[in-house]
């Protein structure tokens, strides 16, 4: 297997797609297939560039449909396999990752946001939650974390492989061009140094022995002659997605009791709504947050239980009602008032997030 | 809020904005500082401004890009109009002298407009090369985000490859780093 990427912690500066890469290294990555577009290119570039040091692979295909079957054609084959993409490429990258949550292959997709619709911007944008959350023919049978640093960037790559390979979920990590380009400082690390146990992997076909004789067949798929056989499988399916959700959802929040304002965002933007969270407490205002991790599965009842103790929520994202979407399904049933601040395929700043929560606690007054 | 220094650098394609933010920053993280630095970035590789939006502190750096920095350098006539809108009253606006007919584009909201001879110095004592250096050091001469020693050794790990082959190279970065630190430490901008 080579040496050790890592080893001890180590203090380091870079770019967000130099830490995916890392990161899907020091995860014990196998290989990556991929497809260039803009903002995740790096993360191909730098994998290339530390794969052969590592005896690691890398596939570059013809487009992302077909970086994503070749994908998951790693993981039948029991490799850790994963991809990365972004904008229209994640439009494709939905037919295979359907494939996935048919099949319950455990692929690892890291997305990089773009403006969109269509080709629109290379930069930025929080407009691919709706597509990577619930893409392609099915119900979202599939897990999206959401990262705000590189420190998460680099902690949730890792994290994504294991979430895959324990429960046999797509998985996907949410970040954005922003997060792609930028540096910033994070500490890397070996995962078993830090008791991280890498879930092992297995290989879906060609498994040793005859099949039905020393072990049960490789029974692969995707294709169902009746509606109540479909059901079924979907039936149990989505029975074990619920029965992790409670395991794996993540979420962070501030300041939720009694709360005047509760801010509601999810990725980068999360940290402009954080420092204005506790710039505006500085001045004496009841503003808290509420952030998911996890965009799927939702964390549900934690933002119903902060959603309760607030009199109203601000919805902040730079999309237009792609969160808010989320969070008012997750409500249903609830009355707090609900505000938002969209702005599809921009960044915000936490100047803007203060004006817009002192305008709404004013017109309260 | 966190106490972090905004910069924000503009300027034509070629002119090594990105370069000083990239020396800059890694000379940051070499004392240890928080950073976030991040470019603008588009469909098109060539002819547009370029800008570096740098943030060094003591602490996590919040978000990535803001609206108005502390210092706003222009290296151009073009990236002179485009970051009007990101100088605000706390605002040192630098822009270089050779820059022509933007008498009437300059910020009306800035802190203090500050003019300096950044090219000609380069182009006459220097050599044009060294004139995104020159600009570095204007840049540490406003903030002190780094001191000068750290901005050499984060020189001479990018560049010391070409200083080993031409030792007279290094000689005339670090003259154009203290140059451009000259002409903007003790003008009370800092």
């Amino acid at each position: 297997m080579g040496e050790k990427p890592i080893r001890g912690e180590q203090k380091t500066f870079m770019t967000g797609n130099e830490a995916v890469a890392w990161a899907a290294l020091a995860a014990g990555a196998e290989i990556m297939y991929g497809y260039p577009i803009t903002p995740q290119n790096e993360i191909m570039q730098y994998w290339t560039r530390l794969a052969p040091k590592y005896e690691k692979r890398f596939l570059q295909t013809e487009d992302e449909l077909s970086a994503g079957f070749t994908t998951v054609g790693g993981v039948l084959a029991g490799r850790r396999a994963f991809t990365a993409t972004a904008g229209p490429g994640n439009v494709l990258m939905q037919e295979p990752m359907s494939m996935a949550e048919a099949m319950r292959i455990p692929t690892v997709v890291i997305v990089q946001q773009r403006g969109g619709p269509s080709t629109a911007t290379v930069i930025y944008s929080q407009q691919e939650v709706t597509l990577t959350c619930f893409g392609g023919n099915g119900e979202g049978l599939r897990v999206v974390y959401s990262t705000s640093s590189h420190q998460e960037l680099f902690d949730y790559t890792i994290k994504a492989f294991n979430t895959a390979w324990k429960y046999r979920f797509p998985t996907f990590v949410l970040a954005d061009g922003y997060q792609a380009k930028m540096r910033e400082s994070l500490v890397i690390y070996d995962p078993q140094e830090k008791g991280i146990a890498m879930v092992p992997t297995e290989a879906y076909v060609g498994k040793a022995g005859a099949p039905g004789e020393d072990r049960a067949p490789a029974h692969l798929r995707n294709t169902y002659n009746i509606e109540e056989e479909l059901v079924e499988v979907l039936e149990e399916s989505i029975k074990e997605y619920d029965q992790m959700a409670p395991q794996i959802t993540e979420y962070e929040e501030f300041n939720t009791e009694n709360a005047d304002v509760l801010l509601i965002a999810h990725g980068i933007v999360f940290r402009s709504v954080a420092m204005a969270a506790r710039e505006l407490t500085a001045e004496g205002l009841k503003v808290g947050y509420f952030r998911p991790i996890t965009l799927r599965p939702f964390p549900q009842e934690e933002l119903r239980r902060a959603a309760a103790k607030a009199k109203r929520l601000l919805v902040v994202e730079s999309a237009y009602g792609q969160l808010l979407k989320l969070v008012k399904e997750n409500l249903y049933g609830m009355d707090v008032p609900i505000e938002t601040y969209l702005r599809p395929g921009v960044g915000i700043t936490p100047e803007e997030v203060v004006t817009r929560a002192k305008t709404i606690l004013g017109e309260e007054e | 809020m966190g106490k972090a220094v905004k910069i924000a650098l503009a300027g034509e394609g070629g002119q090594g904005v990105q370069s000083v933010a990239m020396i800059l920053t890694e000379a940051a993280a070499m004392e240890g500082k928080e950073i976030l630095y991040i470019p603008n970035f588009g469909v098109e590789q060539r002819g547009g401004v370029s800008i570096a939006f740098v943030q060094i502190g003591e602490e996590k750096i919040g978000a990535p890009k803001f609206k108005t920095g502390d210092i706003v350098i222009a290296l151009s006539d073009r990236a002179v109009r485009r970051m009007d809108m990101h100088v605000g009253p706390q605002t040192v606006f630098i822009y270089d002298t050779s820059i022509k007919g933007v008498e009437d584009d300059l910020p009306q909201n800035a802190r203090r407009i500050l003019a300096i001879p950044a090219l000609e110095t380069a182009n006459k004592e220097l050599h044009p090369r060294v004139f995104n250096i020159l600009i570095m050091g204007a840049v540490i001469g406003a903030t002190h985000v780094v001191s000068l020693d750290k901005a050499k050794e984060a020189i001479e790990k990018k560049l010391g490859y070409k200083f080993e082959k031409n030792p007279k190279l290094r000689e005339m970065n670090f003259k154009a780093l203290e140059r451009g630190y000259e002409m903007v430490a003790g003008k009370g901008v800092a």
